[in-house]
């Protein structure tokens, strides 16, 4: 037998393109590392047993609820939180979107609703309302009702469509 | 971080994860961690290791196997819900997907990790119960197949050994038609009341039917007053009315917080219904 269970161990996650490796106790959670490891406090964690979706993060590329996760199960992937979204105080086309929408009051949920969105996105540009619908029903929002979160990514949606034009008409232009 | 202190092992075999089992009685396996984790959060669950399967090979697989689709334990609910292949051979599977939880739960959920926990309002249970599929255990023993009958033996209680490993599901594609139906307070919560129904149609006469309900009761369950109901009747609104009100009668619905079991009861013959009316659609 190769590897013998333990109580703490080494974990090595890439976070948004930056490896962090720490020694952390088996049962610490994916959602912890991210805050108290690696020092990026955009995650929140609310309910902490996977109902809420306050702490959901990218993993492979793929939505997941980093408090259903342990950092252990997470070594060796790939990991992006609310931070990787813009550099500095710039805001990115979803975050402008849910500002100018008021997809947020407290604020307190939105890092889980943009990952969220910000995966839904890269799958399908064009989402329907339906898809948005679906997808925001894994988080739960107490201030706004959710119209202007839908709205909000519908926004990002409609924009980033044209942004892809936009972009295709340049390389156009290069060739 | 809430959890109590427990030992942690990702093996990379087998072999190596039943090791594991075999010898701590209190070791469980961790798949996708979607339910185990909750449970470990709230300290319903305190294994002393958990055995990850994520680096085991050979678990990832959807494969078209003579007249079933075999699916490996550590495929995502995502990625079943995704497979041209599920949606051409066992549709059931395809609709039953959309119902469990979450996408961001989905996709980190496997396919073996709630068959094995045999939650009573789980999808695939009562999905695998009804199309009558085959588990496919591994223990240091050896292998062992074990039909879905004989499999889910009572609330979150599966007939498997504790340091047995689930490692693949057969789900036979011999079916003509398929329809699975849920009701919840809200998309993606827990269920009131799963049914799921299949059935080999011949001359417009239903030649065999199975039929499960998942979630109303205390384990998911056959309803097997209706099966007799509907084997030599033909899949007709008819067959659905008659079917819904013997499974009003004859299925036996908790009660809890959620729903009186009189609410459920009347919920199951209603699913039925409609399930009865989509085999009579071909869908």
């Amino acid at each position: 037998m190769s590897a013998t269970p333990q109580e703490r161990l080494e974990v090595s996650i890439s976070i948004n393109g930056r490896r962090y490796k720490a020694p952390v106790e088996a049962r610490k959670t994916l959602a912890d590392f991210i805050r108290e490891d690696a020092h990026l406090t955009g995650t929140k964690l609310g309910c902490e047993h996977g109902v809420c979706g306050s702490c959901t993060v990218l993993i492979d590329d793929a939505p997941a609820r980093s408090c259903l996760t342990l950092a252990a199960q997470a070594d060796g992937h790939r990991v992006r939180t609310v931070e990787s979204l813009t550099e500095g105080q710039e805001l990115n086309g979803l975050q402008r979107a849910f500002r100018e929408q008021h997809g947020l009051q407290c604020g307190f949920c939105t890092a889980g609703f943009l990952m969220t969105a910000t995966a839904l996105l890269e799958e399908n540009p064009t989402p329907t309302r339906d898809d948005i619908v679906e997808t925001v029903s894994g988080s739960l929002c107490r201030c706004t009702g959710y119209q202007t979160i839908i709205a909000a990514i519908e926004q990002a949606a409609a924009e980033g469509a044209a942004d892809t034009q936009k972009h295709d008409e340049q390389e156009g232009d290069v060739l | 971080m809430k959890a109590a202190k427990f030992k942690y092992v990702a093996p990379r075999s087998l072999e190596e994860a039943l090791g594991h089992l075999g010898s701590d009685p209190d070791a469980k396996v961790l798949s996708g961690g979607q339910s185990l984790m909750p449970l470990l959060a709230m300290r319903l669950a305190a294994p002393s290791v958990l055995v990850d399967l994520q680096h085991v090979p050979g678990l990832n697989a959807i494969e078209d196997i003579d007249n079933a689709v075999r699916i490996g334990a550590r495929v995502t609910h995502r990625a079943v819900e995704h497979s041209e292949l599920v949606a051409r051979r066992v549709p059931i599977l395809s609709l039953a997907a959309r119902h469990i939880a979450h996408p961001q739960i989905r996709s980190r959920g496997t396919f073996g990790g709630s068959t094995a926990h045999a939650d009573p309002s789980g999808e695939w249970p009562t999905v695998l119960l009804a199309v009558g599929a085959t588990m496919h255990l591994q223990g240091a023993a050896g292998r062992r197949d074990v039909h879905a009958d004989d499999f889910f033996v009572g609330p979150f209680t599966s007939s498997m050994e504790p340091a047995e490993i689930l490692t693949q599901v057969s789900v036979p594609a011999t079916w003509d038609r398929w329809s699975f139906q849920e009701a919840a307070v809200k998309a993606g919560d827990y269920g009131l009341a799963l049914v799921a129904a299949v059935a080999s149609v011949e001359n417009d006469t239903i030649t065999d039917a199975r039929v499960s309900v998942g979630a109303a009761v205390g384990s998911v369950t056959r309803l097997r007053e209706v099966e007799q109901l509907l084997i030599g009747a033909a899949p007709d609104l008819n067959t659905a009315e008659r079917a819904a009100r013997v499974a009003t009668d004859s299925v036996k619905p908790i009660s809890d917080i959620h729903g009186s079991s009189d609410y459920r009861r009347n919920l199951v013959g209603s699913l039925v219904k409609r399930a009865i009316v989509e085999l009579k659609n071909g869908a």
